[in-house]
């Protein structure tokens, strides 16, 4: 794989063959040719339609079809959508709610806490019933209305959370009578559930901040509480997904050689305005909006766990929705592309939209100071709390990282933990984590992930984001 | 030929994810062993105990390899709807575009099989149907 270097923190994969634009990777140094995630972004350049660029976050790692950590924006008319460009689960992404809680109060009953969280918000493989199995009526609801639905029964931190999220939490567009079934099925008891993997609900201490008048404006205070949940749509997303990748892959040839000369079948897409190009777009906007739903009924279940645990009202805990970020998802926005505003389908698969300060797409209360990107990092180490940048806005249509990225195969963790205790490692290090299983411990320990910091360095240092504060875990739940 | 877990596969590394790879002396022997191999990590190792028996039809896919994803997505879609992991597994046909396979399913059982791996699904990516010196060989990337 030819690199070419562009700045310090920016590489380029130049146009060859089939690619439609060029390459191009933010990283530290330069990336390893023989990386198979670069394959990938050169895999992305030939989808019919992309704009500028393939783009690569630095979090960037092998997925399938898309790298993870991967942007794609695509023309209207002649640009393609692609289940790929998404993945499996559907809007997954993270929230961070902010609490006026003193850390020293929680890290006394740190195991309190973590317990009632845990006994609250099912994990793991088939976790279900955290709220009463959803009926064929409710789940239109969801599936229309996303986190307004978990916020309309209740399930909030404070009566702003909707304003706090990208997009309100609810795409617009969303069509129920689009999700089948079999999706339907595989979502019908999963609503408020974690899940596991990488998917996790911590709370964690502000132990840093950068910049005192975004973190203010953030409602971030050093010392303070806050609770950070990562989970996605659940098996209704992987469905929607699975049954479009099902759908597309034969049909690629008759939408034109564009279409049948893709490198991978996992890139399986097709035109935008195509019947089943409408048919997955409404679908997965359908999907997204079960995400939102999810992570706000987690929301709401969390600060009643807090509240117990600590014997807490709510209104001494002081929770409020910071913001919600989705990090797998498309959507159609405006972008200003060589001078010219246009209205692209932005693909972001592992990545966070992080538009900067004035963008009227960012909530009121924030938009004097940019977007709140928020970006995880292993339950041993840290997170982050960015703010979108004007460059970001310029050079990767309003997108950041999403996470610290894997170093280490899952297979390869597990071996590495033989003969480790990882729940007593954490606790050496003061981190309460209850999961169930120890093999989840081992695959999601800190050893497999990057340095999220090595990745945050590298967005601030190229601009797309600026660090406002270092979120620490004290009590992590793992599926 | 009915086939029942434990049966020899192989985990395949892949940075955020997993695979399995089965071989058979026959197509439908490494089938069958695929289909267990996902059963295997389902149920994180746990031994399985089959009480129900079914016919499993995966259809589509322009050859063996996108076949078998379409079989096991219906194994995975059983299990993630009804908390069922394969036990034992016959593959009475199999061809290009179709496979139809009779399944013994067991319940999963979160304590016994709380190691098991939360699939999401059963991809495309570096699916491979190949002969191999001795029969043949399948492979698939699943998303965890």
């Amino acid at each position: 794989m030819k690199l070419r270097r562009i700045h310090d923190w920016l590489w380029e994969i130049p146009r060859e063959g089939g690619m439609k634009v060029p390459g191009r990777v933010y990283s530290d140094g330069p990336p390893a040719p023989d990386d198979p995630a670069l394959a990938q972004v050169a895999n992305v350049a030939h989808l019919p339609g992309i704009v500028k660029w393939s783009l690569a976050m630095p979090d960037i790692h092998w997925g399938y079809g898309f790298p993870i950590g991967g942007v794609a924006a695509v023309d209207l008319e002649r640009g393609a959508i692609s289940p790929g460009g998404v993945g499996y689960d559907i809007n997954c992404g993270v929230r961070v709610i902010s609490t006026r809680l003193e850390a020293e109060r929680v890290l006394e009953r740190r195991h309190e806490v973590t317990a009632e969280l845990y006994r609250t918000i099912p994990t793991g493989v088939g976790a279900s019933a955290a709220i009463p199995r959803l009926s064929p009526r409710e789940m239109d609801e969801v599936l229309s209305r996303g986190a307004r639905w978990g916020a309309s029964r209740g399930y909030a931190a404070a009566s702003d959370d909707l304003d706090h999220c990208e997009e309100g939490g609810c795409l617009a567009g969303a069509d129920p009578s689009l999700v089948s079934e079999r999706a339907r099925q595989r979502g019908a008891d999963q609503l408020g559930t974690l899940g596991s993997g990488n998917h996790f609900l911590e709370v964690d201490r502000v132990a840093e901040v950068y910049d005192e008048a975004v973190a203010a404006a953030y409602g971030l205070r050093p010392g303070e509480v806050a609770i950070q949940i990562h989970s996605g749509s659940r098996g209704l997303g992987y469905q929607v997904c699975d049954e479009a990748l099902a759908d597309l892959t034969p049909q690629m040839a008759r939408y034109g050689p564009d279409y049948a000369a893709l490198p991978d079948p996992q890139l399986a897409c097709a035109p935008i305005e195509s019947p089943a190009g409408r048919r997955y777009l409404g679908a997965m906007q359908a999907a997204a909006n079960f995400a939102w739903a999810n992570r706000q009924v987690m929301t709401g279940l969390a600060v009643q766990a807090l509240c117990r645990s600590l014997a807490a009202p709510e209104g001494d805990v002081g929770a409020r929705l910071l913001y919600d970020v989705c990090h797998n998802v498309a959507k159609f926005e405006e972008h200003v592309v060589d001078g010219q505003p246009r209205r692209l389908l932005v693909h972001r698969k592992g990545a966070t939209r992080a538009f900067g300060p004035g963008d009227p797409r960012v909530p009121a209360a924030y938009r004097a100071v940019g977007q709140p990107v928020l970006i995880p990092g292993d339950m041993g180490r840290y997170s982050y709390v960015l703010a979108g940048t004007a460059a970001a806005m310029e050079e990767t249509f309003g997108s950041s990282c999403h996470g610290a990225g894997r170093l280490l195969s899952r297979h390869q963790a597990m071996k590495l933990a033989r003969g480790r205790s990882i729940h007593r490692e954490l606790l050496d290090r003061g981190i309460e984590v209850i999961s169930r299983g120890k093999k989840t411990l081992a695959e999601e320990m800190s050893d497999a992930y990057k340095d999220v910091a090595r990745v945050v360095g590298v967005v601030a240092s190229a601009g797309l984001s600026r660090r406002v504060a270092r979120l620490e875990p004290m009590g992590v739940i793992k599926g | 030929m009915r086939y029942e877990l434990p049966q020899p596969y192989q985990e395949l590394s892949h940075t955020a994810d997993t695979g399995i790879a089965a071989e058979g002396a026959t197509r439908e022997e490494a089938l069958a062993r695929l289909v267990l191999a996902l059963g295997a990590l389902l149920a994180g190792g746990g031994s399985v105990t089959p009480d129900v028996e079914e016919t499993v039809v995966g259809a589509g896919g322009a050859d063996l390899a996108q076949t078998a994803v379409a079989a096991l997505r219906e194994v995975l879609f059983r299990f993630a709807t009804r908390q069922v992991v394969p036990g034992a597994c016959e593959v009475l046909s199999l061809s290009p575009g179709r496979a139809e396979l009779r399944i013994a399913f067991g319940r999963f059982d979160p304590a016994r099989h709380r190691e098991g791996a939360d699939v999401k699904a059963v991809t495309y990516h570096r699916a491979r149907f190949e002969p191999v010196p001795g029969g043949w060989r399948a492979q698939v990337i699943l998303d965890v």
